[in-house]
């Protein structure tokens, strides 16, 4: 039964006179009422291509994030106003934990944002069902400037040939150590190129004189398999394929068995704590373990939970096989009935020297490289100094980017996490989780 | 629906006007209907528009492959296919099953004993009972809230309070919350200690037992125990009956706490994928609001079949006091 066609059209007509009762109709009346009143507002969703950006236009922007960065938002958003009085915002923020299912459902109502943030986990997502704006028309002509973005980066917001999102910052794969507790013990610190066996043999090292677990087992965590996967000619994902093989997973699965079992890792239950979104519950803060398979964007977040010194350097193996990616994007709803206005504001928060001087790094480098080199000679941050200083670098060392993640990516990421921990907890041998996963890979994005 | 038609209520006032005419006792009868709708239409509106429209609406989706991005205008009828994947297709629903299973197996009767235990002691006059039964019922009063999960998921950590505690006697605890062989058990202790709505509920049954059906045992000779077997428990069994319907009820719900334990994956190792968990990865996470609806719906059909055999045997073993044997 399609709702459109229910209450009101089952209705015969000339039934209406010959029963003067009221109550069926009232009540028929009210359901209508009840199953219009989405439709209305779906449809209304729809239909919004003729853009009226005359007059006074409030965008609704929406995005995830602590205090700090919705500060920083505002003021940048204000200095738009500020530039263009016709133009008033309606913001909304919050944390990470449970945007996504925010956002979803005002998709759902017909009520999305005009601009909202948005990562990879779920671009493909929400660009393969056609919510957000092919932008491609707009960098066409120039009203959206992406001339000093690195190219890598803008390529990371393309899903099946239409740009869906424009970085909002840049960010890299990042591995996080204590520096303190190394000096202490006058051990060597991780360089970047070191390889994965070095780096396991280190970590053993370490874990042996400072009684701390030299390295955290990122066996579950996904940023860390697809640079693995990378450095062995593979991919995370080949089109709308999977980019490895059974096999893959379980060498993948038995480096890291190899490393726990010569105690170079903390005990699975660690582990698991660490593999908590929460960035305070980094086993590099925590003093659980000494380092963490971060992104490099995160170290001032970091910092902020230890007195120890840190540092930070590129995930072992050739470097090449990170890339510039997107810390997380801002995209246009489709429907939206301010387009030019949305992809106008993104183009300011990008690229006007003002407003990229207040957004500093929280969400990301910028991604305009002029003002980037800007950014970095004025900050004045220890922690982003670093950061910065460690990702440009990485930069020149950089690979191309992948394709951006597929529809059910999500679920790719949660069955990783799953299975890596039923190899962890000695539930499974390496090869049965890897098979495990294969079979619940394919099944997610079937 | 609860509607009440019309006709009884005026068949009963009919008589006090007798000089009504047929056509004005119709008007009459016509403008009290409409004047009770007015009066329920707060009621009404918001029983069509957040729960039995929405309800309709989920059954329907329930046979498509609705995603909740896509409008609803475009959404596939896939027929049975969710429902066919959830029983055939997807090994981590049964598993998901078994730990709700489980979770309320175990937890339920264990909560009404405590319930019960407590009640049996808070029964009395004593200095500061009040008090007790105050502190006793507070856990309960903030029930599924997030913060008292996070306080739960903090003392059991394997640096939490509990396991300092077990510390004093030379004892090494475990890491409860993040142990794939114990997350669970921890979430059933959690489960357990918040027994003060029952509590309270016992207390009020407890109290409506006469004490001269006591003080009759007592002449025959009754000791304590028996006392409670011939006595309390089949005066009772309704209260008992109805903590026990609700608390399953309950049970089966659980969604905060092993939501907040796992940071919404159901881990580690799916140890606390509950059901509702589960549920809500689908709907929101994995982005399949078809196969969440039909999810919810095998739930309610599920919750529904427990209810009704517990009223089906209920019949053997809960005794009303006031006479007729029902």
């Amino acid at each position: 039964m399609h709702p459109a066609t229910s209450p009101t059209a089952g209705v015969p007509a000339g039934r209406d006179h010959r029963t003067p009762r009221t109550r069926p109709r009232f009540l028929r009346g009210l359901t209508a009422v009840a199953l219009a009143v989405p439709l209305a507002l779906g449809a209304a969703a729809c239909g919004g291509d003729e853009a009226a950006d005359d007059g006074p236009v409030k965008l609704s922007v929406f995005w995830w994030g602590g205090d700090a960065r919705a500060k920083l938002t505002e003021d940048a958003l204000a200095l738009y106003t500020k530039k263009h009085p016709e133009v008033t915002f309606e913001k909304t923020w919050q944390a990470n934990q449970g945007y996504f299912d925010k956002l979803a459902t005002l998709t759902a109502g017909g009520n999305p944002p005009d601009l909202f943030q948005i990562d990879d986990n779920y671009l493909a997502e929400y660009a393969g069902r056609s919510t957000t704006l092919d932008l491609t028309s707009f960098t066409d002509s120039g009203k959206l400037d992406v001339s000093k973005f690195p190219k890598s980066l803008l390529q990371y917001g393309v899903v099946d040939g239409k740009l869906a999102g424009v970085a909002a910052g840049e960010n890299t794969q990042g591995l996080v150590y204590n520096k303190t507790l190394l000096q202490k013990h006058g051990l060597p610190e991780p360089t970047t190129g070191m390889t994965w066996e070095q780096h396991i043999a280190w970590a053993e090292q370490v874990a042996k004189k400072t009684k701390v677990p030299g390295t955290q087992d990122p066996s579950a965590d996904y940023k860390a398999f697809w640079v693995w996967l990378r450095q062995q000619g593979k991919d995370l994902y080949d089109g709308k394929e999977l980019g490895f093989t059974a096999d893959d997973v379980t060498k993948w699965f038995d480096l890291w068995k190899g490393a726990r079992d010569r105690g170079a890792t903390p005990t699975p239950d660690v582990i698991h704590e660490g593999n908590a979104t929460d960035i305070t519950k980094q086993l590099v803060v925590t003093g659980k373990a000494a380092t963490s398979w971060v992104w490099a964007n995160q170290m001032p977040d970091l910092k902020k939970n230890t007195k120890d010194e840190l540092g930070v350097v590129a995930y072992p193996g050739d470097p090449s096989a990170q890339w510039a990616r997107a810390s997380m994007y801002w995209s246009v709803f489709k429907g939206s009935k301010h387009r030019d206005v949305a992809v106008d504001v993104i183009n300011f928060l990008n690229n006007d020297p003002e407003a990229v001087a207040l957004l500093g790094t929280d969400r990301g480098l910028p991604s305009n490289l002029d003002l980037r080199a800007k950014v970095s000679e004025t900050a004045t941050d220890p922690a982003m100094k670093q950061s910065i200083q460690v990702e440009s670098e990485l930069a020149q060392k950089f690979g191309e980017s992948p394709q951006v993640p597929i529809k059910g990516h999500s679920k790719v990421k949660s069955e990783l996490t799953k299975a890596a921990e039923n190899a962890q907890y000695g539930r499974a041998t390496p090869a049965q989780a890897a098979e495990q996963f294969m079979a619940a890979c394919k099944s997610a994005i079937g | 629906m609860a509607l009440t038609t019309a006709p009884g209520r005026t068949a009963r006032t009919g008589p006090t006007g007798p000089r009504r005419t047929r056509r004005g006792a119709g008007r009459a009868r016509l403008g009290e209907g409409l004047a009770g709708y007015v009066f329920l239409s707060p009621w009404l509106i918001g029983l069509m528009g957040v729960t039995a429209i929405p309800m309709l609406l989920s059954l329907w989706l329930s046979f498509t492959d609705y995603d909740i991005l896509t409008p609803l205008s475009e959404v596939r009828w896939v027929g049975l296919a969710n429902y066919e994947r959830m029983f055939t297709g997807d090994p981590s629903y049964w598993h998901a099953v078994r730990v709700t299973l489980t979770f309320a197996l175990v937890a339920v009767p264990l909560k009404l004993a405590a319930a019960l235990g407590v009640a049996l002691l808070l029964n009395r006059t004593w200095r500061g009972v009040g008090l007790f039964r105050g502190l006793f019922y507070l856990p309960s009063l903030l029930g599924g809230s997030v913060a008292l999960a996070i306080v739960w998921v903090n003392m059991f950590n394997r640096d939490g309070a509990f396991n300092s505690f077990l510390a004093l006697f030379g004892i090494e605890g475990l890491p409860w919350v993040s142990d794939p062989d114990w997350a669970l058990e921890t979430l059933m202790v959690l489960a357990i200690w918040q027994f003060g709505a029952p509590m309270v509920i016992f207390l009020a049954g407890l109290k409506q037992i006469p004490t001269e059906l006591y003080e009759a045992a007592a002449v025959d000779g009754a000791g304590a125990w028996r006392r409670f077997r011939a006595v309390t428990l089949p005066m009772l069994s309704p209260v008992i009956f109805f903590n026990l319907v609700l608390e399953t009820i309950h049970g089966f719900q659980g969604f905060t706490a092993a939501f907040v334990l796992s940071n919404g994956t159901g881990g580690p190792v799916d140890s606390t994928l509950m059901y509702t968990l589960k549920l809500y990865i689908s709907g929101f996470t994995d982005l399949e609001m078809g196969y969440a609806s039909a999810m919810a719906w095998v739930f309610l059909l599920a919750i529904a079949l427990i209810t009704a055999v517990f009223f089906g045997t209920g019949r053997f073993w809960v005794h009303y006091s006031d006479g007729d044997d029902r």
